[in-house]
């Protein structure tokens, strides 16, 4: 593989955490515009563990899965019991304070005569263990890799569950789903808690691979993405979102020509499948026939 | 006069001018959603558009100023017809069957139009973009050169103008809205789409007119705001989309009264953060305080709050 594929595939298995973590809210009918908050979280706390701390790289993307998961549980256990309308936009408004307040946040530590840390609008530079470990592209990919193939497995077996088809039955009526005894707020706190964990796993990922990061690449437009990833890939499994990355990353970056107007087209591909196809490619439809077909 | 009180009075006054052009800029928002429950994120982004096609037309003809307006808001509408066709039309007309399809449907599919919606944003402004590529661009100015001193409080009268412009505007659109035969057939579209679709009215091409009337709006603002500033960024359809989001749904977005005190509530937060906290608070607090009332709003915190 080239060098070029190789981060092109490690991009595009990173974007696939927001893309999962967009998933199981829709899963449960809600869309969320706020999931780069998380992923934001994730890269700042795994970068200030593996850098400032000196914790070995696997504490440190624990560390920040953890705070992940508290923080997104915190955001929504309010916020789940408004409408979809209003939940949308309160996940914007939160993912909009969290990146004022990042670019706001400095703080710093002398690490071999160089401040380290985030420093407000100017990011957080040298997040540097993979170079100072000497991990190649490909390894790192790997990394990355078994990291997306555990998230996807484990909520494989979940969906399969009783918990998997309560999400499902929720998502398509809340009502319905209450009438039945299902405590419809507890699972949507649940799930999204764990939409918050993978997010910031892909965020921690994320801030190794580019050894820099800044609050302004955590904005609307990324957690606009994964909305978009999910959509198109479809509800049906969890594998089907990462086909919306492949689309968007794999595609059309293939096409360098058509850099200009990549929003153009996401934008519109986007657009036509939640029109015509509003559970994307793979709907739960198509899903079933695969299966039954194998 | 003490110099907090004179800062105070600059604030308040900072702020009330602010939050009559925020009202008039979320007027159309919360036209379109106050009377039709549609949440168009693309709100902003098809006033950019309307905008920056005007402005490319205007560097290639040299439009006259009037004509420009002109061409701006029918881009505008231009737009904002691709809006609705793509995300919301036959969308959101589940309501009017409200009787026989179950409500996670119904509120599945507002979601889906606000989802298109969004996506439609970022299309709109990579066009426009890729249209106009450099970053600032000019935009013909009427702004007044001088202020209005009076001791040591400024006030920019132009801008004064703009803010009572705008409130009148809101209230005029509400009174309308409240008692015309027009206004009346937007409500019954929206609050009983089903009755109303027995009595006869075209539902659907109601809910049309209501949302290029949003639309329309929402470019004579957006000309009204850039002809005081002078210029206009990419940035200028997202601030649009969210001081209108602010200023519709502050005081709960339940009418269209409601957009005036929300806009002025807003102008007057964000100058008072700005005096006492900085520029940077400024932005905070305008999403903090949205995240703070649409939390407030939520059953969990309701209960809360009464125990």
């Amino acid at each position: 593989m080239s060098s070029y594929a190789i981060g092109l595939s490690t991009d595009m298995a990173i974007m696939s955490f927001l893309a999962l973590a967009a998933y199981l809210l829709l899963l449960v009918g809600r869309i969320s515009f706020g999931l780069q908050a998380f992923f934001g979280f994730g890269a700042y706390v795994a970068g200030i563990g593996s850098t400032m701390l000196n914790w070995p790289f696997p504490i440190a993307v624990v560390f920040a899965v953890v705070i992940g998961a508290i923080v997104s549980a915190a955001v929504a256990w309010p916020t789940m019991g408004l409408s979809g309308l209003r939940y949308a936009i309160a996940s914007l408004a939160f993912a909009e304070m969290a990146r004022i307040a990042l670019s706001q946040w400095v703080w710093q530590v002398r690490i071999d005569e160089r401040l380290i840390g985030p420093n407000g609008v100017d990011g957080f530079r040298d997040i540097r263990w993979v170079l100072t470990n000497d991990i190649t592209d490909t390894q790192y990919l790997v990394i990355c890799l078994g990291a997306l193939a555990c998230c996807v497995a484990v909520m494989w077996y979940f969906e399969r569950r009783r918990i998997g088809t309560a999400m499902r039955a929720i998502g398509f009526d809340e009502t319905l789903a209450q009438h039945m005894g299902l405590n419809t707020h507890h699972i949507r706190v649940m799930t999204a808690t764990i939409a918050g964990a993978i997010a910031a796993l892909g965020g921690a990922l994320y801030a190794h691979r580019t050894t820099y990061i800044e609050p302004a690449v955590f904005e609307p437009m990324l957690g606009v993405h994964s909305v978009g990833y999910a959509l198109i890939g479809g509800l049906g499994a969890p594998f089907a979102p990462l086909l919306g990355v492949i689309l968007d990353l794999g595609l059309l970056n293939a096409f360098h020509d058509l850099a200009q107007w990549r929003m153009v087209i996401f934008g519109g591909l986007v657009a036509i499948f939640l029109r015509l196809k509003p559970r994307g490619l793979v709907d739960e439809k198509l899903f079933d026939s695969l299966r039954k077909g194998i | 006069m003490a110099t907090w009180l004179i800062n105070a009075t600059q604030a308040t006054i900072d702020g009330l001018i602010d939050g009559g052009i925020y009202a008039w800029i979320g007027l159309g928002l919360s036209l379109s959603f106050v009377t039709l429950r549609r949440l168009n994120l693309a709100y902003g982004a098809t006033a950019l558009f309307g905008i920056y096609g005007g402005l490319w037309l205007h560097q290639k003809w040299d439009l006259p100023l009037p004509v420009l307006v002109v061409v701006i808001v029918v881009i505008t509408l231009v737009a904002t017809a691709y809006v609705e066709v793509l995300c919301f039309s036959g969308r959101t007309n589940v309501s009017a069957q409200s009787g026989s399809r179950p409500a996670g449907e119904i509120q599945n599919a507002e979601i889906v139009a606000m989802a298109a919606s969004f996506a439609i944003w970022m299309q709109l402004e990579q066009v426009a973009v890729n249209l106009l590529p450099r970053h600032l661009q000019a935009f013909p100015s009427i702004a007044a050169t001088s202020e209005w001193a009076i001791g040591e409080i400024y006030i920019r009268y132009d801008r004064g103008l703009l803010a009572v412009v705008g409130l009148l505007c809101c209230w005029l659109t509400a009174k309308w809205l409240a008692h015309s035969r027009t206004g009346l057939r937007f409500r019954a579209a929206t609050d009983h789409s089903l009755a109303a679709r027995l009595s006869g009215l075209r539902v659907d091409r109601v809910q049309r007119h209501a949302f290029y009337l949003a639309g329309g709006l929402s470019a004579v603002a957006a000309c009204s705001v850039l002809l005081l500033d002078g210029q206009v960024t990419p940035m200028f359809g997202m601030w649009m989309l969210f001081k209108g989001l602010v200023a519709a749904w502050l005081l709960g977005g339940h009418s269209l009264g409601s957009v005036m005190g929300g806009g002025l509530l807003l102008g007057l937060v964000e100058s008072y953060a700005q005096w006492l906290m900085g520029a940077q608070a400024r932005e905070f607090v305008l999403y903090a305080l949205l995240f703070v009332l649409l939390v407030r709003q939520a059953p969990v915190t309701r209960k809360g709050l009464t125990a």
